[in-house]
């Protein structure tokens, strides 16, 4: 009961605080559907009851702010409830839309018994949140940058994003290094938190590290598994997709969930579901990059040996076509000096035989001609007759020889000679003077005739003929009594 | 990157030569040239898939050396 003070009516505190929570339980006998921000849940591990920090903002400032609790029981269900809706626990900066009992405790004051919460109302807001997302990295025209980058054909040098002790990342290291076509990789750890709250700021951290090394990577790989599908709503953060979307090299994921893809799975190089399967899309690469390697092997090896086989095929086609065609060409030359010998033979006997019946025919003309020539003389003629024509034909080609070193002689002595008989000539022409009938007749001689004619056969004179005796001065003519043989000197 | 860009080239060079051997643009006196090429760029890109030569304790350095200059943790 209040005090009368001076005058004053005095009320304890718990007086008041009493008043006013019959006014309120008066006046608030109800739960309300409440929407606000829960800035912070702040669970406290050991009574597992939560005291969540409730704001309603405009603008980015808070324009109202109460406390509530949420008990251990009521916390345990809607927790699980939201797992199996949002696949996120109950977490700070969510937007909720709750089931409250205003409440005033004299001891703790004001607040919201928060008795249960609509997963789907916060759901929603997360999908704004993430729509929110995709529409200003559309609109900045950064959505897609990491992906219009150039993976190298061999993507072997790997920064990894992960948690050392995670079951992802030892998936993710024992595909690649135990890899049976003896496939290299190097990869190296950047540990960071990959869920929750503070998941954002420590994959940002570590991005900048890497863009300090870039130039040893060909790949960065944000791996993350083994802690269920829950806590992913940090993917969908703005500043982090923004960050991975324009990443000097290319970021993939693994991020390891079954559900809708998240903003930063979705602006990154390549996604995967699982970190395992990020992985055997590496493993692929180098794949891509073997077989057309082997297959180079292969074909080179096959194209140059069917290539020798086949000029070697075609060689010896062509040695034997050689052979044939130059074989066919002997004989045919064979056969034609063959024929060419018979006509030959033929022809030289034609004419041997003719020549042998022109030689007897000769023969017979000249036994004929010399019938008491024996066959040895003959022959004999005939050899001699050989004989005599090469010894004419030699001395004909000697004496031509001869000839001609004579002409020269006869044609410089001949003047000569000329000279000398002329002056004989003139000799002898004295002598024929001497000689002429009437000088012989001058000199005691005479010239017989017998009917005109001069009678130089003594045998032709017979008795009686009329004989005309010339003398110089004139003629007697007589006759013949008789002749008388071989008394003249 | 001098070494990455030699087993790119190489890849591509290799894959011009199947080509050039599959269309059968290879006459035989060529023949053993290009097949010596071909197992020399097999040989890079297969040795390229099984070798890494990266230096963890490299990078290591450099992380210490660039977190000096520029401490943000």
């Amino acid at each position: 009961m209040p005090e009368k003070v001076n005058d004053k009516t005095v009320f304890s505190l718990l007086e008041v605080a009493k008043s006013i929570q019959k006014t309120l339980s008066e006046r608030y006998k109800n739960a309300y559907w409440i929407k606000a921000e829960m800035n912070k849940l702040n669970y406290y591990r050991h009574s597992g009851h939560c005291y969540p920090e409730l704001v309603e903002k405009k603008d980015g400032k808070i324009i109202a702010q109460l406390k509530a609790h949420l008990w251990k029981v009521d916390y345990q269900r809607i927790n699980t409830k939201f797992q199996d809706v949002l696949k996120e626990p109950l977490q700070d900066g969510i937007k909720i839309l709750f089931l409250a009992r205003i409440v005033f405790d004299p001891d703790h004051g004001l607040g919201l018994w928060i008795l249960d919460i609509d997963p789907s109302y916060t759901l929603g807001d997360l999908e704004q949140e993430k729509q929110n997302t995709i529409q200003r990295l559309r609109s900045e025209d950064i959505y897609d940058r990491n992906k219009r980058l150039t993976l190298p054909l061999l993507p072997q040098r790997i920064a990894i994003i992960s948690v050392e002790t995670s079951k992802g990342y030892a998936d993710f290291l024992k595909v690649l290094q135990l890899n049976s076509w003896g496939y290299s990789f190097f990869s190296f750890l950047f540990p960071s938190l990959l869920q929750g709250d503070n998941a954002v700021a420590s994959i940002l951290r570590q991005l900048n590290t890497i863009k300090r090394v870039k130039k040893h990577f060909d790949v960065v790989a944000i791996i993350r598994g083994g802690g269920g599908d829950v806590g992913l709503s940090c993917y969908n953060n703005y500043e982090l997709s923004k960050e991975i979307a324009l990443f000097p090299i290319p970021v993939i994921t693994g991020i390891g969930h079954a559900t809708n893809e998240t903003v930063a799975e979705m602006v990154s190089f390549s996604n995967a579901i699982t970190p395992t399967k990020l992985a055997e899309y590496l493993i692929q690469k180098f794949h891509d990059f073997s077989v057309p390697v082997k297959d180079a092997q292969r074909i080179a090896a096959e194209y140059s040996t069917r290539r020798l086989r086949e000029e070697k095929v075609h060689l010896t086609s062509e040695v034997k076509l050689f052979r044939s065609i130059t074989t066919n060409t002997l004989t045919s030359n064979q056969a034609e000096v063959k024929s060419v010998q018979k006509n030959l033979f033929q022809q030289s006997r034609f004419l041997l035989r003719k020549e042998k019946e022109d030689i007897l025919l000769v023969q017979k003309n000249i036994l004929k001609w010399a019938p008491r020539k024996s066959s040895q003389a003959n022959v004999e003629l005939i050899h001699a007759a050989n004989a005599l024509g090469q010894a004419v034909s030699l001395s004909i080609h000697r004496f031509s020889l001869i000839a001609t070193q004579w002409k020269d002689k006869l044609i410089f002595h001949g003047t000569l000679i000329a000279r000398n008989k002329r002056k004989d000539l003139n000799n002898i022409e004295k002598n024929v003077l001497n000689m002429s009938p009437h000088n012989v007749l001058r000199r005691g001689y005479s010239i017989s005739k017998i009917n005109n004619k001069v009678v130089t056969d003594f045998k032709k004179i017979k008795s009686g003929d009329a004989l005309t005796t010339i003398l110089l001065e004139g003629s007697v003519i007589s006759v013949v009594q008789s002749t008388k043989p071989g008394e003249n000197e | 990157m001098s070494e990455t860009l030699k087993y790119t080239e190489a890849f591509e060079e290799l894959q011009m030569l199947v080509t050039e051997i599959e269309r059968g643009e290879i006459s035989v006196d060529e023949l053993s040239e290009k097949v010596k090429r071909a197992a020399f760029l097999i040989k890079i890109c297969k040795t390229k898939l099984t070798t890494t030569e990266e230096d963890v304790n490299k990078i290591l350095r450099e992380l210490d050396s660039a977190t000096d200059v520029d401490s943000d943790d």
